[in-house]
């Protein structure tokens, strides 16, 4: 079983970001918009929390 | 009497036109349980297929991926109130929780004496990915009660 730690990140924005884009939104375009934004923020936003964090213990 | 008459109709017109904008008082019990038992069918009854197929998939996907990872149910524990909140979220995933209940219990592990206390969620503390795995075990039903809500709004009328 895959365990690695940003594949299950990726897995699980993807999968956030499909069910409120298709919650959410009615066109296929503004589904697509809003997939986009919502993935890109989860999985920058937790990179770069990770990196923040980095320095402490 | 032509006055009248065109009066009363008019009000008549008035009362079918107010009718048609007003939800409805409240969604049918029974879809909404429906909804929340099985991802997806809530959505598939009101025909919305495609929305139906994406939530079940995604919600099924959660799911499995949480308990493959070793993720924990929540499920309620004395002295512990954050456990309840636990066990609501998890509650959410609807047959999915109740048979993963059952597959790692057994009918007589779930309903002990001690009922409802003493039921394991299953899952392993010490895997890998066993925050992960209730982080995605927690989503997928609350994803669903999210989706049980959007069923309730549209069998009112109030979202398409």
């Amino acid at each position: 079983m895959v365990v690695d730690h940003l594949l299950l990140m990726l897995w699980h924005a993807l999968l956030v970001a499909v069910f409120f884009a298709f919650l959410w939104r009615r066109s296929p375009k503004d589904r697509g918009i809003l997939f986009l934004k919502t993935f890109l923020i989860m999985v920058v936003g937790a990179i770069a929390l990770g990196w923040l964090m980095y320095p402490f213990p | 009497m032509a006055a009248s008459e065109a009066v009363v109709m008019s009000a008549r017109a008035k009362e079918r036109a107010s009718k048609k904008t007003e939800p409805a008082a409240g969604a049918p019990p029974l879809l909404l349980a429906a909804a929340w038992l099985i991802p997806g069918l809530g959505h598939w009854i009101l025909g919305k297929r495609v929305r139906a197929v994406v939530f079940a998939a995604v919600i099924i996907s959660a799911f499995v991926t949480g308990v493959l990872v070793q993720g924990e149910l929540g499920t309620p524990r004395p002295g512990e109130p954050f456990s309840w909140l636990a066990t609501l979220a998890c509650l959410g995933n609807g047959a999915l929780y109740l048979a993963r209940l059952l597959w790692v219990n057994g009918l007589h592990g779930v309903f002990s004496s001690a009922f409802p206390y003493g039921i394991l969620g299953g899952g392993d503390p010490v895997a890998v990915g066993f925050a992960y795995g209730n982080t995605f075990l927690y989503t997928g039903g609350l994803m669903n009660l999210l989706v049980v809500l959007d069923v309730a709004d549209i069998a009112r009328g109030e979202k398409d």
